[in-house]
């Protein structure tokens, strides 16, 4: 316990510099500002906003992007709040009862309830996050590769199984994503693979290239085919806090929320979808008048915000522990960390304790922000949701372009963002989910590096990954998940689940 | 970098009858992707010993792909299904090709391929333009001008020039653009790109033409 306290000041004592503060303050604004435009969620905002960390040392980067993510986050709520849009599947819930309330001029209060219901959320999972932390690392390091793998197999399979839509095509994209990232030099003989002697592809295909085109080229090209007629709230927001009925009606379900979502978001592959339909569904049972959700019931707000921001924030603990994404949002952290040479794992914890710390305490920051900065600044993203799209897409492509061409000065990686723009455009036409995608390519270097390990370690015997204990639970528990994902009366459940 | 070649735009309405063309085609496209993977592949040495090689991995998950793509395409073919949502990507990915063929030919023949790839797509485009799915092509290709705009004239006419062209190009997205808007729009964009990137970020960037000759403008390095 005194250990957690030492960490968690060491945290603070490196976030909570001038400079940190600065850098997080920006970060939750920038990715507020990005996350409110209806249709860009916190993966695209993310994917589009990456670039502007680059230049700064890794601490400041983390904590940055830290800050863009609770922002793109709660960008996403505000949306979903005033006009209706969720920016991601996570805030689909936050609609029902966010935009009812909304529409009966009671918009501030969902805002506000929705900001401290997430900061509640933020502060229980942040200190969870800094408990788990130190023994989840040590059971990480007694990994093997085969360990390792299996355990990449099941976060893909959980990412399979909580995929709208069929799971074959779910394992297609991850099998899609793991193949892309095979381009470039192999990692241990340094041979060039596909890349046919283009010098641009030899260090593989850019992961920013990727994400920005697939979620945010493809978005824009999805969202100019819709009529821009968008319904904003124009009732004027009057009285943002909420009231005191409010705040009693929405404490326990932000309770709920939070220790819901801080359960989900430790399980791999997109906790935070899941935690907020569960928080939601869960009020909806415990409430005396359920009659109420879905026409502006301020429960139905506070429990599935809190509970994806507990999520949000607890899929941290997969990623900042064993090293793997639990999710495509993670995917894209992780991607940003090897661009700064960190690579998350266990060693993090053990190599760079400042590093690690400083990053959850900056998570609490973050979300301490996203207060500070998103009440008082309504009535701003109000006015720049009133903005047409006509406007503001040209805006974002111009930022994109840029961005992509900043990070290695190189004309090509614009045009392959471009190109995966068209790739991902033509995925959700097939409705194929590019999420798992991103999953996949990401993961492939180190379950491929895993994976040859493991065979060499094994002697070429693939039934070390059954026969050794963790690693064949591991494999177990994923085969199980997928037969379940399959069934016909689980699946029923599952696609009600997406629909509602 | 194939995919956008396989992808087949309004194919359901042509040829064979199938039920569930959103499946079928999409699952069509994967097999060939794996296809081209497993060709792109070939030359690479797979396992020795019980060692994997550089190439064990890539062909591994090729061999998936096809065989999924496989059971995509025939789930398809077998179960009814949603017609495809409209599109039209095929000027645009021709026209991304293209940009990357040219930027990584070392032999005339690729340039010829740059060419051949750019012509049809322009052609493919001023026919889509000028036909009744006009909305549906010009979101895809003008996002796609753009950057390739941005791209194409980044290094020889500078951060100003290029946002300026690329934003306008990019305001040609929507058929709701109003040009007299956009360009007023457009110069107060790039005085923001201009704040934001080599002012506030401090990132490296050239902002007016130095010396300019159809030679930078045509060198892709």
């Amino acid at each position: 316990m005194s250990d957690l306290f030492h960490n968690l000041i060491l945290g603070f004592g490196v976030a909570l510099t001038g400079w940190n503060i600065a850098l997080c303050l920006i970060g939750a604004m920038v990715g507020t500002l990005v996350g409110v435009l209806p249709g860009v969620g916190p993966l695209a905002t993310i994917a589009m906003l990456l670039p502007i960390t680059f230049g700064l040392p890794p601490v400041g980067a983390l904590i940055m992007l830290a800050g863009i993510y609770y922002g793109a986050q709660y960008g996403g709520s505000t949306t979903s709040i005033l006009v209706n849009i969720p920016g991601e599947a996570s805030s689909v819930v936050t609609t029902l009862d966010g935009h009812q309330m909304a529409r009966k001029g009671r918009a501030g209060p969902a805002l506000a309830i929705a900001a401290l219901g997430s900061f509640f959320a933020g502060c229980v999972s942040t200190v969870l996050v800094a408990a788990l932390g130190a023994p989840l690392t040590s059971v990480a390091l007694q990994f093997g590769p085969a360990e390792y793998f299996s355990l990449m197999v099941l976060g893909l399979v959980f990412a399979v199984v909580l995929a709208r839509g069929s799971v074959l095509k779910a394992i297609a994209m991850i099998i899609m994503g793991l193949l892309m990232s095979m381009v470039g030099s192999d990692i241990e003989t340094g041979q060039s693979r596909m890349a046919f002697d283009v010098p641009e592809l030899s260090d593989g295909i850019g992961f920013v290239v990727v994400a920005m085109g697939v979620f945010g080229f493809a978005e824009i090209m999805r969202n100019l085919e819709q009529e821009s007629s968008r319904s904003v709230v124009h009732a004027k927001l009057t009285g943002l806090m909420p009231t005191w009925p409010d705040l009693k009606a929405a404490s326990g379900a932000i309770i709920r929320g939070t220790t819901l979502g801080s359960i989900l978001g430790i399980l791999p592959g997109g906790g935070a979808v899941i935690a907020a339909f569960a928080a939601y569904t869960f009020e909806k049972k415990v409430s005396k008048d359920p009659s109420r959700f879905g026409q502006g019931a301020i429960e139905g707000v506070a429990a599935p915000e809190s509970a994806n921001n507990a999520a949000a924030q607890t899929s941290f603990i997969p990623l900042l522990t064993l090293g793997i994404p639990p999710n495509a949002v993670m995917a894209l952290m992780v991607g940003a960390m090897t661009i700064h040479g960190i690579v998350p794992g266990p060693q993090v914890m053990t190599k760079q304790p400042e590093l690690f710390w400083g990053m959850i305490a900056s998570m609490w920051l973050g979300n301490l922000m996203l207060v500070i900065i998103n009440l008082p600044m309504v009535g701003v993203w109000v006015r720049l949701l009133r903005v047409p799209y006509r406007m503001l897409f040209p805006a974002i492509i111009i930022f994109c372009a840029i961005g992509v061409y900043s990070i290695n000065n190189s004309a090509f990686d614009a045009v392959m963002t471009a190109l995966y723009g068209v790739v991902g455009y033509w995925l959700v036409k097939h409705d194929f989910e590019p999420a798992p995608m991103l999953l996949g390519f990401v993961l492939g270097p180190l379950m491929e590096e895993n994976l040859r390990r493991a065979m060499l370690i094994a002697r070429g015997d693939p039934s070390t990954f059954v026969t050794r204990p963790i690693s064949g639970g591991l494999i177990a528990l994923a085969v199980l998940l997928l037969v379940l994902a399959v069934l016909p009366m689980i699946r029923g459940k599952r696609d009600e689940v997406f629909v509602e | 970098m194939s995919e956008g070649v396989h992808a087949s735009p309004d194919a359901p309405h042509r040829g064979l009858n199938i039920s569930n063309p959103r499946d079928f085609y999409g699952g069509l496209a994967l097999v060939l992707l794996g296809l081209f993977a497993l060709w792109a592949s070939r030359d690479l040495p797979g396992m020795h010993g019980f060692a994997f090689g550089p190439g064990t991995a890539p062909r591994m998950f090729a061999i998936i792909l096809i065989a999924l793509g496989a059971a995509v395409m025939a789930v398809g073919y077998f179960t009814e299904g949603t017609a495809v949502e409209r599109y039209e990507i095929s000027a645009p990915a021709l026209i991304n090709l293209s940009y990357i063929f040219a930027a990584s030919a070392r032999t005339t023949a690729i340039w010829v391929v740059a060419a051949v790839l750019l012509l049809a797509g322009i052609a493919l485009a001023v026919i889509g333009l000028m036909g009744p799915k006009r909305n549906l092509v010009r979101g895809p290709l003008f996002i796609t001008l753009s950057i390739l705009v941005f791209a194409v004239t980044i290094r020889p006419l500078g951060l100003v020039l290029s946002s300026y062209l690329s934003i306008v190009a990019a305001a040609a997205a929507t058929p709701e653009v109003r040009w007299l808007e956009t360009f007023i729009w457009g110069a107060v964009l790039t005085g923001f790109c201009v704040l934001l990137f080599p002012i506030a970020l401090n990132l490296p960037f050239q902002l007016w033409p130095t010396n300019l000759s159809w030679q930078t403008l045509l060198s892709f390095h």
